[in-house]
């Protein structure tokens, strides 16, 4: 974390500077500098946010099953650790199951799931996070985010609208992909495309915005579509009813309060 | 007969344009040869669209199965059996190489190196990784995972054999058709192996295909080597290469034309329709025989080439005739079986037979014609009349034993008659125990890999065949009406008073314009848009309305429904073959237990919906969430039990699917569920039992046909009725020797009645036309006798022998279904011949005077 406060200092003086230039400014030529300002412009917007979001999770059949769930977010710091919560009201029967994540920059993720049928809270031990998130196409990881630590950048291309760029990761073993390419919007700094490579040189998944509206001020991916292209299937997640800076406390992210998550953080209402 | 007499002199006259339309015949059928399609999936013995086949199919689209090839990697040698590091490493390295051949399904191929383990993992933890995702290097980490696959009942037999011997590696392939390469590919990667492990490859879809495969190396080896057998057995009994030439052109030429014209017409050459040319070349050898027989007894008399060809001509057109159509029709019968492959087998073979007799009758007599006289001279110095001669090979000893034969059958004609009785008790009794089973890999001799393979296999594994017992929810609340739905939902609104709730309610069904969906969705919104917990149960309270009538969850969420499989599998269990089986409620009691601290007494279900669901839920998290969906549908309508079987014979697993009507008829499913059978093992069992039916049918109509035909030709019921003694004496003992062996009815022998019917009936034909024409002739019974048993006699015996002996190197084709032909072209020979010569002179002898009457009036014609 230290280590990432350095970057920080830089990115937000580059913030400043960018800020006020129009889109047609001189490129970024640092990946670092791009890959950051991703990384906060997709999982940073404000100090705390909600969504509402639907998951539409699609076979290659076209057979469809919908999870539906509240998530908030709550930033420690901006490009640092940070905490997740969802909670499951769709399919009615896993309704009240909640997963809340206490996402660490240089450490393990802690994680937990909350059955309310069983009446279980199950820590997740740390390690992949590059599972299923409830059996859809999008891996925990995607949720929550990887660190950007975790890979190597390189800035292979800079179209006029997107600066490409391939990450090979440090530790190839704990990851099921050889690279992947993320496609940078230049303007708004989303990340509009994702493709993951396998060692055979494939691409075998990709991930792809495909709504973006500025909300309170932030630009915010409002539909996102994940392909798994081995098994032809694919989870469309749409968000609405989405708020920032709502000043949610931390005691909603902790373990204690699993079991009886607040509805007046949670509420979707406006 | 003026019909031969024109053919005999048009061939004899313009011997070269036949030549010239055989050559065409032959390269144009021929040229089309090369656009041939294989089909070796006994699937296609069933039609399309037969019920079984799609309910098939439909499982297999709807769990997203594939036909895999199963992999085994076997280490006897170990003290810990196959967990230690070598093996390990090896079964990793194995895995990650079959992933990368084309054509696999790499995300779905089962093995220790890609599956998930969901575990306990210290109190009040759940842990989600990967079996072995690297080859493990410490001895501490074999352990562990050795240890990990004692508590996953899903891999315990069926990745990992129970006695730790054996570790299976599940491929599903994409194409069935293209399990041969995948195969070969998979035995590459084996070679490059070094250690005390043997390796193994099996499942149904390789035997298949690795049949069709070796099934074409043997058309290319078994029927041209029998050709040659049979070529040398020509000349042994001709002596002249000239003169035994012309079959040897004849019998080539039909089966090209055949096959030529059967893939010209875009059928794909099936396992049946590659037996085609064993079939017919002993068929199109027959008539030849005949004709060159007698050509060589006449010449060898006369000497006058043109004389002898005619008079052979007109004595045996008829009977050539009736023989081919006999036959043609025998096969032809097969077109009314319900196999498809079996249809056109059936009748490409009789219109081989046909023209195979078209081809006789014109080609040999002009080629005869163009026989230089030093060749005639040949053939007449080759067989001289030497009734005394102890030559080692030449027919007289034929001659002496037919001699005898002929008189033996008078003198001993009542014990002749009582043999057969004895034979056809013998033959009832066996056919009685004839036990009907077929299994593909049975097509291999028991050495050859696949067999050993399947052995190894099944003896450390619960099994390699897979079948599914597949429950069907069949309750549809009917098109569910919006507006009484919405009704029902405005009461609950309206009960709480609330006016803000009812208000939302308003809007949202007003936006969602009567579709229940969108209802639906709406609903939802403002679920999770409720501030307090009150609002919030209104909300679940409508839900609970409106998707309950929509299905929104289906049957197998519910407890007692999986209950209900845990009941079928256990039943399943119970049965003699199954030696294991996988399912939802497996599942769901592992991942329970491994959420509950790994505690044995929750390896259960839970007790409620949620439970279970949220089970699944957690079970979804891993690294291969869509494994549940091979087991469930993704709308809990639907569920499939794997059932391992450790056979893949018929009968196993037709006794399976009794015992589990049985267990149904005991405990009926709940209302509203259906159980049906899918896979490859039981589509194999009904094919099987139509293919027995069709059979069964075909050979009892074409008897009845041919019986027709017989007392037409003979203008005679008794001549009709003996007509059919040997063929039904000969198909009876061949059954009932099958019976008696334990030989098992399958596919080929079910095929081989036909055969069997037209080879016999050549025969009785041939032999009552000459002798009631020579009983007509001389008009002493003990002359006809003596005068059939030289020459007709003769050319049914070199008949036999030259079929019979002919296809002995069948016997050494490494497929079963080969030796079988052989094995049995060599029994029909022989019994139909000895039946014909020996069982119709005795009957005849008894009958004399009830069907040649007086001397005078014996000739019908």
């Amino acid at each position: 974390m230290i280590k990432t406060l350095p970057k920080l200092f830089f990115f937000l003086c580059a913030l400043l500077l960018v800020g006020g230039m129009d889109a047609t400014a001189q490129d970024l030529t640092d990946v670092h500098t791009i890959i950051d300002r991703a990384n906060l412009a997709a999982y940073y917007a404000g100090d705390d946010g909600r969504a509402l979001t639907r998951l539409t999770i699609v076979d290659a059949q076209g057979r469809e099953r919908i999870r539906q769930f509240t998530i908030l977010r709550r930033d420690v710091e901006d490009g640092g650790d940070q905490s997740y919560a969802v909670l499951f009201s769709r399919p009615a029967d896993v309704r009240g199951t909640v997963f809340l994540v206490q996402k660490h920059v240089g450490e393990d993720d802690d994680r937990w799931l909350y059955l309310p049928s069983l009446d279980l809270v199950k820590r997740i031990a740390a390690g992949d996070k590059r599972t299923s998130f409830v059996g859809s196409d999008f891996y925990y990881e995607d949720v929550s985010g990887r660190a950007p630590q975790e890979d190597e950048h390189a800035l292979i291309e800079t179209t006029d609208t997107q600066y490409v760029i391939k990450n090979t990761p440090l530790d190839p073993g704990s990851v099921e992909f050889a690279s992947w390419t993320v496609w940078v919007d230049k303007a708004t700094f989303l990340p509009m495309k994702m493709e993951y490579v396998d060692a055979a040189g494939d691409v075998y998944r990709r991930i792809e915005s495909l709504a973006v509206e500025t909300v309170a001020g932030y630009p915010t991916v409002t539909q996102m579509k994940v392909s798994d292209l081995r098994t032809g299937g694919h989870t469309i997640s749409e968000m609405r009813s989405i708020a920032y800076d709502l000043g949610i406390p931390e005691q909603v992210f902790t373990e204690r309060t699993l079991r009886n998550p607040q509805r007046e953080w949670f509420s979707t209402r406006p | 007969m003026s019909i031969a007499h024109s053919i005999t002199t048009l061939s004899t006259t313009r011997p070269r344009l036949v030549f010239v339309c055989v050559l065409l015949l032959t390269l144009g059928l021929g040229a089309l040869i090369p656009l041939i399609q294989i089909d070796t999936d006994p699937e296609n013995m069933l039609p399309d669209d037969q019920p079984d086949r799609v309910f098939h199919r439909s499982v297999k689209s709807d769990f997203t199965l594939y036909d895999f090839i199963v992999v085994g990697v076997v280490n006897e040698a170990h003290p810990d059996g196959v967990f230690n590091q070598e093996t390990l490493a090896e079964a990793h390295r194995l895995t990650r190489a079959i992933e990368q051949i084309e054509g696999v399904v790499t995300h779905e191929v089962l093995s220790l190196a890609t599956v998930d383990d969901v575990r306990s993992d210290g109190p009040g933890v759940v842990r989600f990784a990967w079996m072995m995702a690297d080859a493990p290097t410490t001895d501490a980490e074999v352990q562990a995972i050795r240890d990990a696959t004692e508590r996953q009942p899903m891999l315990r037999g069926t990745l990992v054999s129970e006695d730790h011997r054996a570790l299976a590696i599940y491929v599903p392939i994409v194409d069935k058709s293209e399990s041969h390469r995948i195969a070969s590919e998979i035995r590459a990667v084996m070679a490059e192996a070094a250690g005390d492990e043997q390796y193994h490859i099996t499942g149904l879809p390789v035997a298949e295909e690795t049949f069709g495969v070796e099934m074409f190396l043997q058309m290319g080896v078994a029927a041209p080597l029998a050709g040659l057998v049979v070529f040398f057995m020509l000349w042994v009994f001709f002596r002249s290469f000239a003169l035994i030439t012309a079959p040897m052109i004849v019998a080539p030429v039909t089966v090209v034309a055949t096959m030529g014209l059967l893939i010209g017409l875009g059928f794909p050459v099936h396992i049946m329709s590659s037996m085609i040319p064993i079939f017919l070349m002993p068929i199109a050898v027959v008539d030849s025989v005949h004709i060159l027989s007698e050509f060589a007894d006449r010449y060898r008399l006369t000497g006058d080439r043109a004389e002898a060809l005619h008079e052979v001509m007109h004595e045996l057109f008829t009977p050539m005739l009736y023989t081919s159509l006999t036959s043609a029709v025998g096969f032809a019968s097969l077109a009314f079986a319900p196999i498809p492959p079996v249809r056109v087998f059936g009748l490409f073979v009789a219109f081989g037979i046909l023209l195979a007799f078209v081809l006789t009758v014109v080609f040999i007599p002009a080629y005869i014609s163009r026989m230089s006289e030093a060749q005639l001279a040949k053939v007449q110095a080759a067989v001289p009349v030497k009734q005394d001669s102890d030559g080692p090979h030449d027919a007289t000893r034929l001659g002496r034993v037919l001699k005898w034969l002929g008189s033996g059958s008078i003198q001993y004609n009542k014990m002749v008659l009582l043999f057969t009785v004895g034979v056809v008790a013998f033959s009832v009794w066996g056919v009685m125990q004839i036990t009907i089973n077929d299994n593909p890999v049975r097509w291999f001799s028991p050495s050859h890999e696949i067999r050993v393979a399947d052995r190894v296999l099944n003896t450390h594994f619960g099994g390699t065949y897979d079948a599914y017992l597949v429950l069907d929810q069949t309750t549809e609340s009917g098109a569910p009406n919006v507006s009484d739905l919405a009704a029902a939902a405005t009461a609950i609104v309206e009960q709480t008073g609330d006016a803000a709730l009812t208000d939302a309610w308003v809007a949202i069904q007003a936006d969602a314009e009567d579709d229940l969906d969108a209802l639906i969705d709406n609903v939802y919104d403002e679920l999770d848009a409720a501030l307090t917990d009150e609002e919030a149960v209104v909300w679940e309270d409508v839900l609970a309305g409106l998707e309950g009538a929509s299905g929104g969850g289906g049957a197998f969420q519910d407890p007692a429904m999986l209950a209900y499989v845990e009941q079928l599998q256990a039943a399943l269990l119970a049965t003699d073959h199954v030696g294991k089986s996988n399912a939802l409620p497996d599942i769901i009691k592992t991942v329970h237990r491994a959420l509950r601290e790994g505690d044995d007494a929750y390896f259960t279900v839970p007790n409620s919906s949620g439970g279970v669901a949220q089970t699944l839920l957690s079970y979804q998290s891993s690294h291969r969430p869509n494994d549940l969906w091979h087991f469930v549908t993704p709308d809990y309508r639907r569920a499939n039990i794997w059932v391992q079987l450790k056979s893949g014979d018929n009968q196993d697993m037709a006794a399976v699917t009794e015992q589990v009507d049985a267990f149904l008829a005991e405990n009926p499913p709940p209302p509203g569920l259906t159980v049906n059978w899918g896979g490859l093992t039981y589509i194999n069992v009904v094919w099987q039992q139509a293919m027995v039916n069709g059979m069964l049918n075909a050979l009892l109509s074409s008897f009845l046909i041919v019986f027709v035909m017989m007392v037409v030709l003979f203008r005679s019921f008794w001549f009709g009725l003996l007509a059919m003694l040997p063929l039904s004496v000969t198909i009876l003992f061949i059954y009932g020797l099958i019976g008696w062996t334990g030989k098992d009815y399958d596919m080929p022998i079910a095929v081989l009645s036909s055969l069997t019917l037209g080879l016999s009936i050549d025969f009785a034909i041939h032999f009552l036309q000459r002798t009631r024409a020579l009983q007509a002739e001389t008009g002493d019974w003990a002359t006809t006798v003596r005068r059939v048993f030289a020459e007709p006699a003769r050319a049914i015996t070199r008949n036999a022998l030259v079929i019979a002996i002919g296809f002995t190197p069948l016997l050494f084709s490494p497929l079963v279904p080969y030796n079988t032909v052989g094995i049995f072209l060599a029994t029909i020979m022989s019994a139909s011949c000895l039946a014909t010569l020996v069982l119709l002179t005795s009957t005849l002898h008894v009958m004399r005077r009830l069907v040649f009457g007086s001397p005078a009036s014996a000739d019908g014609s």
